[in-house]
């Protein structure tokens, strides 16, 4: 899997991108000496054309796991102005320091719950202003205007709507617990779970990444297969199926509904644009996908540029709002070294645990999710890769922060051990469950805040 | 070396309680495994030092690379000698994300040490004093919350000093023949757990995989250790215990399930793993069981022997050679046997008179002469591959070398591996 992982990393599809936001940032910083020796030499555009955007990542309710793709795939871009958001800091005024708004997978009704009519106002209001709005999966449901009963109905960025659903869906041959989810007096129902082919729409027909592939390979975990009011909208469409997937309708009928369906659409609204996907485009094993995203990131900051626009502050003036990890403004940097050490231990045996919690076969369902051990170890293991570049920045890392992550990956491991004692002896265990993936989700957000900052201060990447 | 080890040289100060890592020079210095392993002990021969490590091959897909190796002085000699960690643990030592680790000095309480993932941390373990390997297996795996974590404890004998002390592999005997296990208990060790989710890299990994994947194809996938018993002509220990057998066991890639589970608490046709908390063991020595079968012992019982020093924490070969002959059948007058051996130097392979010991141990087969024996073992402990493996499957040490440049871009040979290791 590290393999994979690191092949994608280093996948030359996203170097222009890469490049071009670096140079971005050693303008958008000039003081920062470090950014500007490492700027690259040449600029994918003229170096004043492209902005570096601050992203602000939704982690808040309903979010599931796949929103640590979008870290992965920000990463890979160099784009390191991140922040973790939930939805009180989107309904709040939290979303003015951002460019980006990204929200991933989940439970869509829980996100919209959630995030109410405050939320999907300050959503609207960020777009109008000349945010960019990118959804996939959950994220992408939530904003079509067809997807209007409540607590939808405040949320309609894109004019489309979502075809895989039907009153009376056919049984499933396969994978039974990710098939359905009640939408009213009918059921959305996924007749694909895995990979897919999409094609460019005439819209994207001049997009690298469609340039260099004929089909873009990408997975469906659960996302819409949409239409759109207006065809120009549509960016790509399902084309062919993938043997890397469960059917869970027969083949000729899942290509029936998929083929030639709109798969990632694309608008400009105010001053902003939206972008949803039903595939998880992000997904760090796509890279073909992450370069469609990236394209997209592109274009909105050339054209944020083009109209004048000034980049958003950022999250470099972030309140200190508690979180362990979110660094406090007044906060002297120290040595730090025993406390990353402590989160590295405990992290490591949280690991151990949730991998030998893999092996037993229980499943959780939280709202509408479905949730799996393995998603355990997807969050442990954001920290896990990552902790070796914290460590040997220990003395730029502030000793309070430091500490509240070792303290909370110290109760992580507790909460893992006590899971799987309960999951093994038959007890329930939903509860428990509920409470590490909520804790999870917040260490993690805290422990990325962290990384993201180190990784703006140290600059520009170089392929 | 950049390929096919994870991390650094770990040094435990046992006097201190602190550790430390620092560069693994040793594998390019002086070679891999055993190799390195006795260069560490040399550097720390001042403090008494037990060194943990692996082979350059440990952990990955070639047949049998399961081998990892203790090496320390052996209160029955009073020279170095070399210890197997088969089943998981030399694996799991691999991927520890210690390369190799030194403990050294006496430790001024009872603790036990805990590898995972590059990290170490020194526990106490006041509250296992006095346990068994089984008990104290279970208390550690209970403790880090995971069943796969590989344990390698001291039972009351090592505790006491006994020169038949020997240190177990989670709840099975381990192969060590040298008293290692009562070094651990001076040191008041009184357990190394380790696991670990590292991965290693190899310089060519598509051929090397290929290459792999293919000795093992062509490898032999012989059952039971009356299969080993039967290749070192030390009798029929197959048909002996095939009334108690379970299943049959290999150590991590090994295509070889050398050891055989026996049940003896409940019917060994109840396939289930579920039943009867503790139904039976592991028997991983195959000289113990020909010693107790031609001692005259029956086969339950002989592994009821076997099972009570696993427990103890009893070198099983030199345990059962003092066991032969005097026969038992009560289960509580088998344990107080077992808990009364007196620790008698003789020990060796039933059909074999060669007295004590290398660096090596005594387990020397007849289809061998010593030459080939400490051949097969200085190749097995540098490159991780099991000795005992190599010695009855016919594997050709050619192939063993053609891995080394796909794996670590090292070219090893016979000649080389002899001037590695004395």
């Amino acid at each position: 899997m590290r393999g994979r992982l690191e092949r994608a990393a280093r996948d030359p599809v996203l170097a222009p991108y890469r490049l071009a936001f670096s140079s971005a940032l050693a303008r958008r910083a000039p003081s920062d000496r470090r950014a500007r020796r490492d700027a690259p030499s040449g600029y994918r555009r003229a170096p004043d054309t492209c902005l570096y955007p601050s992203i602000a990542v939704y982690v808040g309710s309903g979010a599931s796991h796949s929103w640590i793709w979008f870290a992965d795939l920000l990463e890979r871009c160099g784009l390191f102005d991140v922040d973790f958001v939930d939805e009180t800091r989107v309904s709040g005024s939290g979303l003015e320091r951002f460019d980006f708004l990204l929200l991933g997978g989940g439970d869509t009704y829980a996100m919209a719950d959630s995030l109410g009519g405050r939320g999907a106002e300050a959503i609207d209001d960020f777009v109008e202003r000349g945010g960019l709005y990118y959804g996939s999966c959950a994220g992408a449901y939530l904003v079509l205007t067809g997807v209007d009963m409540e607590p939808f109905a405040p949320f309609a960025l894109l004019h489309g709507n979502m075809l895989n659903v039907m009153a009376d869906p056919p049984a499933p041959r396969c994978l039974e617990h990710k098939y359905l989810a009640r939408y009213g007096e009918e059921w959305v129902f996924h007749p694909v779970y895995g990979e897919l082919f999409l094609e460019a729409a005439m819209e994207a027909r001049d997009f690298p990444c469609f340039a260099a592939a004929e089909a873009l390979a990408a997975p469906l975990l659960g996302g819409p297969v949409m239409s759109a009011d207006d065809a120009r909208d549509v960016l790509a469409v399902f084309s062919v199926l993938s043997r890397h997937a469960a059917y869970l309708w027969p083949r000729e009928q899942a290509r029936a509904l998929l083929d030639g369906r709109a798969a990632v659409c694309a608008t400009e609204r105010g001053e902003g644009s939206v972008m949803v996907s039903g595939p998880h485009l992000e997904h760090p094993l796509f890279p073909g996908a992450n370069a469609l995203v990236a394209e997209m990131f592109s274009r909105h900051c050339m054209r944020l540029v083009d109209n004048g626009h000034r980049p958003a502050s950022g999250t470099t003036a972030h309140p200190d709002d508690g979180r362990a990890g979110a660094i406090p403004a007044k906060d002297t940097p120290g040595d730090s070294g025993a406390a990353l050490l402590e989160v590295k231990r405990q992290v490591s045996n949280s690991r151990i645990v949730a991998f030998g919690l893999e092996k037993i076969p229980v499943t959780w369902t939280i709202g509408l999710k479905v949730w799996e051990p393995e998603k355990v170890r997807m969050f442990l293991e954001v920290a896990w890769f990552r902790l070796p570049y914290v460590q040997a920045a220990a003395t730029r890392v502030p000793a309070e922060p430091a500490a509240r992550l070792a303290e909370g990956y110290s109760s992580v491991t507790e909460m893992v051990k006590s899971l799987k004692i309960k999951v093994e002896s038959g007890e329930d265990s939903l509860a428990d469950a509920e409470s590490l993936l909520v804790t999870l989700k917040e260490l993690t957000a805290s422990f990325l805040w962290l990384y993201f900052r180190l990784r703006l201060e140290d600059g520009a990447v170089q392929d | 070396m950049d390929f096919m080890y994870y991390g650094d040289t770990l040094v435990v100060d046992l006097e201190t309680g602190k550790t430390q890592t620092r560069e693994f020079t040793e594998v390019d210095e002086e070679g891999p495994g055993l190799a390195a392993g006795l260069a560490l002990y040399e550097e720390f021969s001042d403090a008494e030092p037990l060194v943990v490590g692996s082979g350059l091959l440990t952990g990955t897909t070639v047949p049998a690379a399961c081998m990892g190796f203790v090496v320390g002085r052996s209160p029955l000699t009073g020279e170095p000698a070399v210890a197997p960690l088969s089943l998981f643990a030399g694996a799991e030592v691999k991927l520890s994300g210690f390369a190799m680790v030194v403990i050294k000095g006496v430790s001024p309480r009872p603790v036990y040490l805990w590898l995972h993932d590059g990290v170490a941390d020194l526990l106490d373990a006041s509250d296992l004093t006095g346990l068994d390997t089984w008990q104290t297996t279970d208390r550690i795996r209970r403790e880090m919350g995971e069943a796969l974590v590989q344990v390698i404890s001291i039972g009351p004998a090592g505790e006491a000093g006994s020169s038949l002390a020997s240190y177990s592999i989670n709840y099975w005997g381990s192969g060590d023949t040298a008293a290692l296990g009562a070094v651990m208990g001076a040191k008041k060790l009184k357990a190394i757990a380790v696991r670990g989710l590292g991965m290693l890299d190899a310089d060519d990994p598509p051929e090397f995989y290929r290459a792999a994947l293919e000795m093992i194809s062509r490898s032999p996938a012989e059952l039971g250790l009356g299969r080993v018993c039967a290749a070192l002509e030390a009798g029929d220990v197959a048909t002996w215990l095939e009334p108690l057998v379970h299943r049959y066991r290999s150590c991590f890639a090994c295509p070889s399930a050398c050891s055989t589970f026996v049940k003896y608490r409940e019917p060994p046709d109840v396939l289930g793993t579920d039943g009867v908390e503790e139904p039976g063991m592991l028997v991983t020595s195959p000289a113990a069981a020909a010693w107790l079968r031609g001692g005259g012992w029956d086969a339950e019982p002989a592994c009821r022997a076997m099972e009570a020093m696993a427990r103890q924490g009893v070198d099983m070969m030199r345990g059962a050679r003092e066991l032969a002959g005097k026969p038992l059948a009560g289960e509580s007058e088998i344990i107080d046997a077992v808990k009364g051996l007196t620790g008698s130097m003789d020990a060796g392979w039933p059909s074999s008179d060669r007295a004590y010991p290398g660096l090596f141990g005594p387990w020397v087969p007849p289809l061998a002469s010593q030459e080939e024996w400490d051949a097969a073992n200085r190749l097995g402990y540098v490159l991780g591959i099991c000795p005992t493996f190599i010695m009855t499957s016919g594997l050709d040490a050619a192939e063993l070398f053609a891995l080394c440049p796909p794996a670590a871009g090292v070219e090893l040979d016979a000649e080389a591996i002899a001037g590695m290791v004395p």
